[in-house]
């Protein structure tokens, strides 16, 4: 029975006084509010970006390019590649971000002349001095020198939703990383493969709708939460 | 474009029409169908969807994953060319303290090759929204004045969905609207979650066509459920002009069509009667005068109403007796509601690409209670449903990195929905366009000012929207992803939805608006209105299939004036 629109109103108002249940990330359980390393290393200066112009308001859609210089030496994009592999590791379903080169992407990204992109570039360019620097000061060694374990541990220690003292820069820079592999690896065929993307297929006639496993689960859904189907 | 030749440029024109969207669109097939002879001005660039929409290459051919850049802010593919928010050397201006979003394409079509294809008619209170609370103003005509045209038009486009069956959403006739499509898992859900909590969910009216719609000029393919809409569609299953009214129009042998022509004023035979226009070729910056028997101003909101205040003699523009020009800016509000919902982590794969945008969507539904007077709100607002399989977005990822992020994203991905709201704005006087005194455009052509203000009236109806999207969410066991702001802070910027409507306003009489129900100017006898400034007030429902019902109306209205000897 459809519940009266008064009764919805009500419903409602009660609904927006109850504390909204928020995000609260699993990874961040148990490091948020402590400083993960006894020293933390000074976020480094960055050098200003090249000039460079984006690709205009009338590009080639057909022949999409991209027009703007890249920006990692050698060695950072080895550190991104080696972060792409960690980040987004090969498993027995797909391979890893790095290996796959998503760090071009991520290159690609950085060097880009937008606002949001040049954003990302100081937390990028900036955060790979950091984790040498930070390496160093646990390790003795670069990142890519580090062993397993110590990069897993830098990782871990950039992976809280609470950062504090001298952390908020660095936790800046993976949550940018973050974002980049997941977007440009689950853009490429692969990483579409892997989240068991259907679609971009042209059907003709009616669009078919739910599969039948598909419409059986919301069935569950709909009963676990009292809701008739409609 | 392609399509029949031009006509010769020195042939005799009965009617200009200045812009090629919507409006302009529809008048050139309904007046050169009629038999007139018309030149279309488009202040954008020749554009053919067949050459130049890329539908099937992945987001991963674009610059940056085709992401949103000030350049393509729709995205690398987004059909939009030549413009956007910003065009090089064509600014606008704003008031100190307003903020206002403009959007200018440059391209033949304008933007309905690129627009939200949601095609709600207006109903009997939207058209009467004084007397039904006071405010503003009502329209010179009523929903059945309109009923008619809505049918042609839904039949003319093609426009799919369902029946409706609630107070102030009208049904079409049976014969107007193709079959909708199945909704999808995440809509079903959110169907039956609103439902129980007494919101109507309904099958959303789309212009994506869902049958073939066969034509000797311009056939169009149903849909096949695949490709982004906002590219453009080469099967023409979307609608937008440049797959069908104006090759339709161009097929009678009467329209001439001129690209990069940027009118720049209403030139005059006489006080009452326009002779033509002013256009600057936008290639080579020289300066061309046409005339005809009637002009029509298709332009868009904004362009249509600068073009009237740079016209005329007095410094207070053309066809502005009523001093209401550039006056009753509206936009429609718009907010944005996000949760993940867990029951809907790990679900059964299958193809949800469907029609592409929303199939179902959430009409307002509280018009009692507001008559009531239990909302401390005006007027009403919908919700458009989004949530389908894909990248999941940042905020629903949780900081974790290596085989737990991978495990996340498969887990997360189709599991989060989104309510977008769209509501109506009342007008209110500080929020206008003028012309700013002192910045001129690269031809020479002074510029629109905006001052824009929200009242709190559109906060106080954000504020309800967002408590109902939460209710939604909750009823769901959703984590809500929203952040913790205060309504003013989760709007959208005036203009940002694209819905510019109001400035050049239809009423009763010339004292208090610029046209009449026709688009007729009162002051200016064969100088007529087609686009979305001449809205008598918003209502929440997306425009652009009233724009086409009226500019129908007017063009029938105009072409049985000049056919009874009118302008000769």
């Amino acid at each position: 029975m459809t519940p009266s629109r008064r009764t919805t109103m009500q419903w409602m108002m009660t609904a927006a006084l109850l504390p909204l249940a928020r995000w609260s990330p699993a990874g961040a359980a148990g490091i948020g509010g402590a400083v993960p390393f006894d020293t933390v290393a000074p976020w480094p200066a960055v050098p200003a970006a090249k000039a460079a112009t984006g690709y205009g308001r009338d590009p080639n859609l057909m022949e999409p390019r991209i027009v703007w210089p890249l920006t990692l030496d050698r060695q950072q994009r080895a550190t991104i590649d080696l972060l792409g592999d960690m980040i987004l590791p090969p498993d027995d379903v797909s391979p890893g971000a790095g290996k796959l080169g998503v760090g071009a992407f991520v290159d690609e990204w950085i060097s880009a002349p937008y606002p949001v992109q040049r954003a990302d570039r100081e937390r990028v360019i900036g955060g790979l001095g950091w984790l040498d620097a930070q390496s160093r000061v646990l390790n003795g060694q670069p990142f890519v020198a580090a062993t397993v374990a110590q990069r897993a541990a830098l990782l871990d220690g950039l992976s809280t939703a609470a950062p504090v003292g001298g952390m908020a820069a660095p936790v800046a820079f993976m949550d940018t990383l973050r974002k980049l592999f997941v977007l440009g690896f689950y853009s490429l065929p692969e990483g579409k493969a892997d989240m068991g993307y259907i679609g971009d297929q042209p059907t003709q006639g009616p669009y078919p709708g739910p599969s039948r496993e598909a419409l059986a689960h919301l069935d569950r859904v709909l009963r676990d939460m009292k809701l008739a189907s409609s | 474009m392609t399509g029949a030749a031009n006509p010769a440029a020195d042939a005799p024109v009965d009617v200009i029409i200045v812009g090629s969207g919507a409006a302009g669109g529809m008048a050139a097939f309904s007046l050169t169908k009629s038999g007139l002879r018309c030149l279309m001005l488009e202040a954008g660039r020749d554009y053919d969807p067949q050459a130049e929409v890329n539908m099937f290459a992945p987001e991963s051919d674009a610059p940056l994953r085709g992401a949103s850049t000030p350049d393509k802010p729709f995205g690398y593919f987004d059909a939009t060319v030549g413009g956007g928010w910003q065009i090089d050397g064509e600014p606008y201006t704003m008031r100190a303290g307003s903020d206002f979003r403009w959007y200018r394409p440059r391209m033949l079509g304008g933007r309905t090759n690129h627009w939200g294809r949601h095609v709600p008619r207006l109903g009997p209170y939207d058209f009467k929204p004084f007397s039904r609370d006071g405010l503003g103003v009502d329209w010179p005509i009523g929903y059945d004045d309109v009923a008619p045209f809505y049918d042609r038009v839904e039949r003319m486009i093609g426009v799919n969905g369902g029946r409706l069956e609630l107070e102030n959403h009208p049904d079409s006739p049976a014969d107007c609207l193709m079959p909708p499509p199945r909704p999808r898992v995440p809509e079903m859900l959110i169907k039956a979650t609103a439902e129980s909590l007494g919101i109507p969910v309904r099958a959303a009216h789309t212009a994506v066509l869902t049958r073939d719609m066969p034509d000797p000029v311009a056939p169009r393919s149903a849909c096949f459920n695949a490709t982004p809409c906002t590219r453009g569609c080469t099967i023409g299953a979307m609608f937008q002009t440049t797959t069908s009214l104006l090759p339709m129009a161009k097929a009678t042998g009467r329209l001439r069509t001129v690209t990069d022509a940027m009118v720049s004023r209403i030139t005059m035979a006489a006080p009452g009667k326009a002779a033509g226009v002013e256009y600057v070729d936008r290639k080579t910056g020289l300066r061309h005068r046409v005339t005809a028997r009637a002009v029509v101003l298709a332009a868009g909101t904004g362009e249509t109403t600068r073009l009237l205040l740079n016209s005329g003699e007095d410094g207070r523009g053309l066809a502005n007796t009523s001093g209401e020009l550039g006056r009753n800016l509206t936009d429609s509000t718009g907010a944005s509601f996000r949760a993940y919902i867990p029951a809907l982590a790990d679900r059964p794969r299958y193809n949800e690409d469907g029609i592409g945008g929303q199939h179902i969507y959430i009409p307002f539904w509280l018009y009692r209670e507001q008559k009531r007077g239990e909302l401390d709100f005006a007027r009403g607002y919908h919700f458009e449903i989004g949530g389908r399989f894909g990248v999941p977005p940042a905020e629903a990822l949780p900081r974790v990195w290596g085989a737990k992020l991978k495990q996340a994203v498969r887990s997360t991905s189709g599991a989060t929905i989104g309510l977008t709201l769209r509501g109506e704005m009342i007008p209110n006087k500080d929020t206008f366009c003028e012309i700013d005194p002192a910045v001129k455009d690269r031809f020479g052509i002074p510029v629109l000012r905006f001052s824009f203000r929200w009242s709190q009236n559109e906060i106080n109806q954000v504020a309800h929207g967002r408590r109902t999207a939460h209710a939604v969410f909750q009823r769901m066991n959703g984590t809500i992803l929203d952040p913790d702001l205060p309504p003013e802070k989760i709007m959208t910027a005036g203009g940002e939805i694209i819905h510019e409507l109001g400035t050049a306003r239809m009423g009763s009489n010339a004292r208090n608006s610029v046209v009449d129900s026709y688009g007729k100017t009162w002051d200016v006898d064969n100088l007529v209105l087609m686009d979305g400034a001449i809205f008598a007030s918003g209502a929440h429902k997306n425009p652009t299939l009233t724009i086409l019902a009226l500019a129908l109306r007017a063009s029938e209205r105009l072409a049985a004036r000049m056919k009874t000897g009118a302008f000769a």
